[in-house]
């Protein structure tokens, strides 16, 4: 199990992170979310030994992790980078064997992972020689190579066609399948729902929510409503406290609503109002979940 | 490859164009005294040198061979020896061959005149006799071959540092533009990457070196144009540790001067104050110590470690430096390279991985902090 314990990291007058913590245990997909700039490429940085924490450790089954224990871990960085003048197969056997692999055992780890990527033909290609995407593929591979126990991926999806996002997707799910831990950052949400059981989503280097996504979303604190009232045109709702109007399209709403509101009453004020033809409670959505957990920080500090 | 073909070719070509010694080309105008072709030629003798002698049947054809390049010089004088006679150049006059002609010339007349008046013959040539001429510590050709050597050792030690260092600074650059050192560095501590970039390119520096060195003594030998001083062994051995410890100072410099340019453009920037101190080093390698190898410039320059590696060489190559300033020497510049690559490797880490215009050296000082 990947523990991030108390982290805090000032770049300058810039505070990355403060105090983030979180877990991610093997067999399990965490996607980890924030804005731009919340921290989340700065903790990685840290689990890696990149960036040295101001405070807070990092564990790996139960043990503050070091050189060795980096070994065993796949990393694929946000800011992409590879030799790009040394050819494909040579290049995944030189970064399997910094990583501790045998010359030969590498060798044979760079063919498999070329094959399983579908670029075995282009095995004594050189990197630039590759399309973007198929670069990509490579990176992906670079972090793979050395079966690890642990795998970080920052934005692995980023850049990357439906093709290529079907073939991530499902490395990601099969090394999990085989007890692998996940943990990767992505600004694409509905990928995320996916692929993802557990999240963690990090907002000015503190983690704001985290556990797996039902759990989240069944503990979430405002409910999703879709009322459609017969020629109300919706303004029937206006007015009633504690709810809040995400959408509003002739007579459908789609409201927030507070866990404290009655919904009874509600359902009353609309029937007031007309016909109800729809009166639908939905789970909220993993983009709802973050946007939510990301704002009230937000006002947190503007108060501050 | 390309350069060791250079330093073969500069031993070879010239021993090709230039082989054997100078010639100086005299002309003489007929009718000239019985012997002064003899006279002139014992004497460039002495002189250690040689004459070929042409006659000409007037002032005129002398002349235009004179003109047209046929003869350096042309002598004129009158076969009754009562005038002093005409030693014609060119452009330039050549003193040393003036002082040839104008030697035999002076005898012959000298014997001439004074043997008319009835001098005896023996006291008048006992009287000729120049005076042994030597030098009390003669510069053999040991001491050519030693100053070449050592030209060649600073010259080698500057394109070392210059082609293999800029390999280093170039490498760190690289890995830095393409961010595939945020990899690397996930798994190799940035002291290791340092110290690996350095060493391993060290390593190939110190073989093309060898191939380098190897090539120009065989050349050398095979067209002798040096005799190898005695020394050499001896020589090469230093030339060699120096070369290492230079390149190791250098290199370090070079590649964290590197880790804190973003892009290629900023490295050479980066790298101008390197350069300088390269330079500047040299310099004084072979206009002061060259001079004056146990002067005062070259002995404070002998434990300045940016400047020891070209000086060390030298100094010893004229045999100009105590053993125990090679000691002391070596004692400084490799505790300058080990404290200059702790400094490095911290800068290098802290510096490596922040991207975007030149990284001021303070703050990745600091960003590298425990």
């Amino acid at each position: 199990m990947l523990e991030i314990i108390d982290l805090a990291k000032r770049y300058g007058p810039v505070v990355a992170l403060d105090g983030a913590t979180f877990t991610a245990s093997p067999g399990r997909v965490v996607g980890f979310l924030g804005p731009n700039g919340a921290g989340k490429t700065t903790t990685m940085r840290c689990i890696f030994g990149l960036a040295r924490p101001d405070r807070g450790e990092v564990h790996w089954k139960g043990a503050v992790v070091d050189r060795e224990a980096r070994l065993r871990f796949g990393y694929m960085p946000e800011q992409r980078g590879l030799y790009p003048r040394m050819r494909v197969a040579e290049q995944l056997s030189y970064f399997a064997q910094q990583h501790g692999m045998a010359g030969r055992v590498a060798n044979a780890a760079a063919a498999t992972w070329l094959e399983r990527m579908g670029l075995a033909d282009r095995a004594k290609s050189k990197l630039e020689e590759l399309s973007h995407g198929n670069q990509q593929r490579i990176q992906l591979a670079t972090a793979l190579v050395h079966d690890p126990e642990l795998l970080v991926l920052d934005e692995p999806f980023s850049g990357l066609d439906p093709i290529g996002i079907a073939t991530m997707t499902e490395v990601v799910r099969e090394r999990a399948e085989a007890g692998v831990g996940v943990v990767f950052s992505s600004h694409q949400l509905d990928l995320v729902e996916d692929v993802c059981e557990d999240v963690v989503i990090i907002a000015r280097g503190r983690v704001v929510a985290s556990g797996a996504i039902e759990g989240l979303k069944n503990a979430s604190g405002r409910q999703h409503l879709e009322v459609e009232v017969a020629d109300s045109g919706g303004a029937w709702v206006d007015g009633v406290p504690d709810v809040i109007v995400l959408e509003h399209a002739g007579d459908r709403v789609k409201l927030l609503v507070d866990r404290s509101v009655d919904l009874d009453d509600l359902l009353a004020r609309a029937r007031a109002a007309g016909e109800v033809r729809t009166f639908a409670y939905q789970p909220p959505k993993l983009s709802e979940l973050f946007m939510e957990a990301v704002a009230p920080a937000a006002a947190d500090r503007e108060v501050a | 490859m390309f350069t060791t073909l250079i330093v073969v070719g500069s031993f070879v070509i010239p021993a090709i164009f230039f082989s054997g010694e100078t010639v100086t080309k005299i002309g003489v105008v007929e009718p000239a005294p019985v012997g002064l072709a003899a006279a002139i030629e014992s004497t460039a003798e002495r002189f250690d040198r040689t004459v070929v002698i042409t006659p000409y049947p007037d002032d005129a054809a002398a002349k235009a061979a004179l003109e047209d390049g046929s003869v350096d010089v042309v002598v004129a004088l009158r076969p009754d020896l009562l005038s002093a006679g005409d030693v014609l150049f060119q452009k330039e006059t050549d003193p040393a061959t003036a002082q040839v002609i104008a030697a035999a010339t002076v005898a012959m007349r000298v014997q001439a005149i004074l043997g008319a008046s009835g001098v005896d013959q023996a006291t008048l040539a006992a009287a000729q006799q120049p005076p042994v001429i030597a030098a009390v510590e003669p510069q053999t050709e040991d001491d050519q071959a030693r100053f070449l050597v050592a030209n060649i050792g600073a010259v080698l030690i500057l394109v070392g540092i210059f082609s293999f260092g800029f390999t280093v600074l170039t490498g760190v650059v690289e890995e830095k533009q393409n961010r595939v050192v945020e990899v690397v560095l996930a798994t190799v501590r940035a002291r290791d990457l340092l110290m690996g970039k350095v060493l391993g390119i060290g390593v190939l520096g110190l073989v093309q070196l060898a191939v380098f060195v190897t090539a120009a003594l065989v050349a050398a030998l095979a067209t002798d144009r040096i005799a190898l001083p005695t020394t050499t062994p001896g020589a090469i051995l230093l030339l060699a540790v120096w070369f290492v410890l230079g390149y190791l100072l250098y290199s370090t410099a070079l590649g964290f001067m590197g880790a804190l340019a973003s892009r290629m453009e900023e490295a050479s920037n980066a790298s101008t104050p390197i350069t300088m101190v390269a330079m500047l080093s040299y310099f004084i390698a072979i206009f002061a110590v060259i001079n004056e190898p146990d002067g005062t410039v070259a002995t404070i320059a002998t434990f300045i470690p940016p400047s020891a590696p070209f000086v060390v060489p030298l100094r010893a190559a004229f045999d100009a430096i105590p053993p125990w300033q090679i000691g002391l020497s070596l004692v400084i510049t490799v505790a300058a390279i080990w404290v200059l690559f702790s400094i490095g490797a911290r800068v290098y880490a802290g510096a490596v991985l922040q991207i975007g215009g030149r990284i001021k050296l303070r703050d990745a000082w600091r960003s590298a902090g425990e």
